[in-house]
């Protein structure tokens, strides 16, 4: 037997465009004491590097806000006053094209008072209500906006948009203790321990996975309790998810967002582009396999488990064969 | 004054008695000198209370209250006789002798005289009698303690009509009511709140009410309120410091808190009153404690011979001899128990209880399902019966005794703590291997159950094997993730600083998660434990702590290099300041410690007097030691009879075993450690004398600290040959091992580092660094060996797991690694698909094609396009694997 779903037409997912650019502002709040300091500036180093050498990102699109940019000019842009904050964010709404992606990473000490919450920054700190109109300014751009702070649960609801990812370090306002999470989010870009599918890309789903259960791990083995816990939010609503699935809740536009700017279909607009139809032809076939096997494991609980084996094996096999012969085509090994 | 004609004159009428004593004096004289003597009596200057009272008696206008007064007076330090006499004689003379007649009964009970203690409080309470309530408690009481329960609890009942329809009762009468109600309690538990509202009440009405206290106190005693039962004997203590009963309330509370000075507060009672048969009577309980039977059995035959039917005397009597092996003496005391009660539970409850203390729980179960069979009201009793059932593996048996506890005595906290402990068991997995039900938390079976079976099954083939006995089986471990969860599985309250704990055929144990990284090694525990169940089964329980402890670590150290307490620091300087018990008092290192640190080193102690057994008379004598323990022979006996010694010599033997096997460690010991605070390295180094062990190290630890490593070497290396089998820490092995590291010396580095783990069981960083530097050699095997210890320790790092899992494939051992790679993955990696690549590769290597698969397809679904995964899944097919 058969399944019915192999008939089916299956979307492929919303790969962003191939002309696509993605920029990245990281914003390094006040650290209040030199150890503090010397974390966030580390952490905001090692995305920015990250983003460069390992993303491809150009250098134009990376900005890097500091608390104090005399200790590293050349990676410190300017300081991470709330005055330069907002004049860079309206800069780059100006200039970023449709489609594009933006990442906004905000590193620091969060506070609050009752349910408003803050980012300690040199000068004035800056709050949601702070940062909601310079967000709305990308309306045609998805935009990820992570605060790593502590008491950033806060930041999640009112930043909350359509085409926008909210990660925050807390899921509270009232989670006010020392944050670990940023740590680990940025490590997940930076490395490749977090690419648990396997495509060579770290998602944004994928980093937040990473962060969070590094986090638990870390508050277990120093047999603390959990002080701090990361939300997700990407749909909209307001609601962040302690795990989103991206299936029925909250990391569908998550997954699909990377801070590199390549995709599996730029590689099919390339081939395309090369004159090379048979590849592009292969890159959709694979492509048609991916949607396959994605919907299959939607079904995984309502099948036989023998059976759904089955069939998730004939697909995985086509599925290789097919990138074999894609890297053949490629020149590469098969 | 007192003259001597008066005394002549009143020897008349009470020739030889305490009133005679006295003399006479003015009215106005013996009304103060009944408030004297009260005031005496109530801060605990007996002998004055006495002499004062006596004088007041004495005189032609003495009232009844003047000779109960002196009667407490004289029972208060145990002049029964006196006080007897005292009553009789003012019966005689006062114009109320009705408000002598409880009094009477009271001290006719003391003795055991029942029948005409009941016909006195009969007598009182036909009267108009100020005390007449009292008397019928008294009576009430009496009859419960004779299993006339029913009767008892109807008089006990009359005591809320009374509080109900009197108004403004009387002190003395609210505390009755208040007592009656503790009796009631045992019916229905909400009355002990009536109980101690009552009592309250008439601390309230007078508030220099001692008595008052102290029954309020033996209330929360009698639930488990150490807290409160405390402050209140503290309080009768201040105003009298020699009351008995506060006396003893407060040693039962020390024990029950299991704090120290106990025995000493009950000692003071008896100093006071030398035939306070309560305290006579936990006096023995501390004399079986220690396992002193002779001690406890004459403490217990001395309270008989002030009351010959204190059933709380014969109960203890009956424990002692059970516990001596002495059948027969056991079951005539119970008889006689049981003659006076038939319904008394707490004869068996006490023996039960000792049992249990001694490891005995099979009879401690036993013994407890006899009270049951008396008296199914002993809600105490349950819990014994559930506690210990569920000791010796009767869960389900276990759990419905200790509901019917709680449904009766909702106040104990160890039978609610059990039960919140029984209800998480749910969460739990039994795993079941040839010998051993292993019960895992569900999160932690996939990481420990390979590890715990392998352990457990290993440890019981090579015991059974030299043991030559084969242990009931399945044997059940429980494996808890928290601590306070074990510790409720063994005492039912958490606090316990034990890791490990067996019962028989029932161990329990933290688990690796339990604790932090470091403080302890689970395979060492798991070990000792199980070595535990095989003793206990060859002596029938019948072995004392200093062996049962003392072979659990001498097999440790059997099982693995460096398992076993190490000798260290503090155990040769406690040896040296005479700190150590010496071979004939072992035992009272682990039952009756005289300071923190000694049951640690009784458990060290005891290993090295079985190897010195071992050394001297070869391991069957301690098979045959083992034999005589079961036999019921006394440790004397076995060690005339085995080592052909007596122990005094074995004192000798072993003392002169310590100072020759350590002699180098304890020549180098100078005194306890001195910071080198304010010294610096130079000034330190030319100081140190090259025999003083601590000197040098802390001269090569400054000349470390201070980054000259080169200098540090010498005296370094002069400590460890000092004292070789130190290995704290901040020992030697483990300095050198950093600056061979840092100069590049890798060999010599492993070296110091395998050294180090040799003796130290717990060094969780000496063995990952120890693996680093033998892989780094190319000594895969070594490497491997290294962090199989590391996963002894902390078994929760997934890349020890995955380094060991790549050490294995290079050795071609690829079912170890097959179970490294499925321990990284029971670790919840984030990159699952990784981990699931790498145990299929693992399982192709292996040859097991079929779970190959199985995890490629797991990897793929994950990650579709993981190239290697689509690899190993396309060479699959072309092998045809499935």
């Amino acid at each position: 037997m058969r399944l019915l779903l192999t008939l089916c037409l299956v979307a492929l997912p919303a790969w962003p465009a191939a002309a696509q650019q993605t920029h990245l502002v990281v914003i390094g709040g006040l650290g209040g004491d030199p150890a503090y300091s010397d974390t966030f500036h580390n952490w905001a180093v090692e995305l920015v590097d990250a983003a460069v050498d390992r993303h491809g990102l150009s250098p134009e699109n990376v900005v890097f806000l500091g608390e104090q940019p005399q200790r590293d000019p050349a990676r410190i842009d300017e300081r991470s006053s709330r005055e330069n904050i907002e004049r860079i964010l309206v800069d780059l709404a100006g200039r970023a094209a449709p489609g594009d992606v933006v990442f906004v990473v905000v590193i620091g000490h969060g506070s609050s008072i009752g349910d408003e919450a803050r980012i300690n920054l040199p000068g004035p700190d800056m709050g949601p209500s702070d940062f909601a109109p310079l967000l709305d300014r990308f309306t045609g751009q998805s935009v990820v906006f992570v605060n790593t702070a502590s008491a950033s649960g806060a930041f999640l609801a009112p930043l909350s948009a359509a085409n926008r990812t909210i990660v925050t370090a807390t899921k509270t306002s009232r989670e006010r203790n020392e944050t670990v999470f940023g740590g680990f989010f940025i490590e997940a870009l930076a490395g490749e321990g977090a690419d648990t599918d396997k495509d060579g890309r770290v998602s944004v789903l994928e980093a937040f996975h990473f962060a969070r259960q590094e986090v638990a791990r870390e508050y277990e083995a120093d047999n603390r309790m959990l002080t701090e816990h990361a939300i997700l939010d990407d749909n909209g609503d307001g609601e962040g998810s302690e795990e989103p699935d991206g299936r029925k809740t909250d990391g569908v536009l998550a997954r699909s967002l990377f801070l590199d700017s390549g995709s599996p279909v730029a590689a099919i607009a390339a081939g395309s582009q090369a004159g090379d139809s048979v590849l592009g032809r292969l890159y959709r076939e694979k492509g048609q396999l991916e949607g396959r096997i994605q919907q299959l494991r939607g079904q995984k609980e309502s099948l036989d488990p023998e059976l759904y084996e089955r069939e998730l094996e004939a697909l995985l096999v086509d599925l290789a064969l097919k990138s074999q012969e894609i890297r053949r085509r490629e020149g590469g090994q098969p | 004054m007192i003259g001597a004609w008066m005394f002549l004159r009143f020897g008349r009428l009470f020739s030889g008695s305490i009133v005679a004593l006295a003399g006479l004096t003015s009215p106005a004289c013996a009304q103060q000198e009944t408030t004297d003597g009260a005031d005496a009596l109530r801060r605990g200057d007996y002998q004055t209370a006495i002499d004062a009272l006596a004088r007041a008696a004495s005189q032609p206008q003495a009232a009844a209250s003047d000779y109960r007064l002196l009667a407490r007076a004289l029972s208060k330090v145990g002049r029964y006789d006196e006080a007897e006499e005292a009553v009789r004689g003012g019966m005689e003379r006062v114009t109320d002798p009705e408000e002598l007649h409880n009094t009477l009964g009271e001290l006719l009970d003391l003795r055991g005289r029942v029948d005409e203690s009941g016909s006195a409080f009969r007598e009182a309470m036909a009267s108009a009698a100020s005390d007449r309530n009292v008397a019928a408690l008294n009576l009430a009481v009496l009859q419960y303690r004779q299993g006339e329960v029913d009767a008892a609890m109807a008089a006990f009942n009359g005591f809320i009509d009374l509080y109900n329809e009197t108004p403004d009762l009387p002190p003395h009468d609210l505390v009755a009511v208040g007592t009656a109600l503790r009796y009631l309690g045992q019916r229905d538990y909400r009355l002990v709140h009536d109980a101690r509202r009552a009592l309250d009440e008439a601390i309230a009405a007078d508030p220099s009410a001692l008595d008052a206290r102290i029954r309020l106190g033996e209330l929360f005693l009698e639930k488990y309120n150490g807290p409160e039962a405390r402050r209140l004997f503290k309080e009768v203590l201040e105003v009298n410091p020699n009351h008995p009963a506060a006396l003893l309330g407060m040693a039962k509370v020390l024990d029950f808190e299991s704090q120290p000075g106990a025995v000493t507060s009950a000692r003071k009672s008896l100093e006071v009153n030398p035939s306070f048969v309560p305290s006579r009577v936990f006096m023995a309980r501390m004399s079986l404690n220690v396992e002193d039977y002779a001690q406890a059995i004459e403490e217990a035959e001395g309270a008989l011979e002030v009351n010959p039917r204190s059933l709380e005397a014969l109960s203890v009597l009956a424990a002692a001899r059970y516990l001596k092996g002495d059948e027969e003496g056991f079951a005539k005391t119970r008889d006689r128990a049981l003659e006076i009660n038939p319904r008394y539970a707490e004869l068996f409850n006490i023996a039960a209880e000792l049992l249990v203390q001694s490891r005995r729980y099979h009879e401690g179960v036993d013994l407890a399902r006899q009270a049951v069979h008396v008296d199914e009201d002993s809600w105490r009793a349950y819990a014994i019966l559930g506690t210990n059932q569920l000791r010796i593996g009767e869960i389900q048996e276990g759990r419905l005794s200790l509901e019917t506890s709680f449904s009766g005595d909702p106040f104990n906290l160890w039978t609610k703590n059990t039960l919140d402990l029984l209800d998480t068991f749910e969460h739990y997995e039994i795993i079941r291997t040839p010998h051993f039900e292993i019960m895992l938390r569900a999160d932690e079976v996939e990481l420990l159950a390979p590890y715990f079976s392998a352990v457990s099954e290993e440890a019981y083939q090579r015991m059974t094997e030299r043991y030559g006995y084969e242990p009931t089986v399945p044997i059940r471990v429980e494996v808890f993730p928290n601590h306070s969860d074990f510790s409720v599985r063994t005492l039912g309250l958490p606090g316990l600083g034990a890791l490990g704990v067996a019962f028989g055929p029932v161990i329990a144990m933290d688990s690796p998660s339990a604790r932090g990284v470091g403080e302890f090694n689970w395979g060492s525990t798991l070990w000792h434990e199980i070595a535990h169940v095989v003793h206990l089964g060859m002596t029938d329980h019948r072995m004392p702590r200093w062996l049962g402890e003392g072979l659990a670590v001498f097999e440790e150290r059997k099982a693995r290099e460096g398992w076993g307490s190490d000798v260290g620091l503090p155990f040769l300087m406690a040896y040296e300041s005479g700190r150590l018990l010496p071979f004939s008092q072992l035992n009272n290192g682990f039952v009756r410690p005289s300071y923190p640190q000694q049951v640690a080193f009784s458990y060290l102690q005891a290993s090295l007097v079985l190897e010195l057994i071992e050394e001297r008379n070869g391991f069957p004598a301690i098979l045959d030691m083992l034999a005589g323990y079961r036999q019921g022979r006394s440790t004397d006996e076995i060690v005339r009879a085995v080592l052909g010694t007596d122990v005094e010599e074995v004192d000798e033997l072993f003392d002169d075993y310590l100072r020759k096997r350590f002699a180098g460690p304890l020549a180098a010991i100078y005194g306890f450690p001195e910071a080198p605070a304010g010294r610096g390295a130079n000034q330190l180094s030319r100081a140190v004398d090259k025999d003083d062990f601590l000197a040098n190290l802390a001269a090569g630890k400054q000349l470390t600290d201070e980054g000259r490593a080169e200098e540090a070497i010498p005296f370094l290396e002069r400590a460890k040959e000092l004292f070789p089998e130190y290995a704290a820490p901040d020992s030697p092995y483990w300095y050198l091992a950093t600056i061979y590291t840092e100069k590049g010396d890798e060999e010599r580095a492993a070296a110091e580092l395998e050294a180090l783990t040799s003796l130290n069981e717990t060094h969780y960083a000496a063995n990952l660094r120890l693996a680093s530097l033998r892989q780094a050699t190319g000594n895969v095997a070594g490497a491997a060996a290294a962090l199989e210890r590391a996963l002894y320790i902390h078994p929760y790092e997934i890349p020890v797991h995955e380094r060991l899992a790549d050490l294995y494939a290079q050795m071609a051992d690829w079912v170890s690694a097959v179970q490294e790679r499925r321990s990284a993955l029971a670790l919840e990696p984030v990159d699952r698909a990784g981990a699931l690549y790498r145990l299929a590769r693992a399982h192709f290597e292996a040859g097991d094609r079929a779970a190959a698969r199985r995890a490629v397809l797991q990897t793929l679904e994950i990650a579709p396009n993981f190239q290697e995964a689509q690899e190993l899944l396309l060479q699959l097919r072309q092998a045809g694997g499935k």
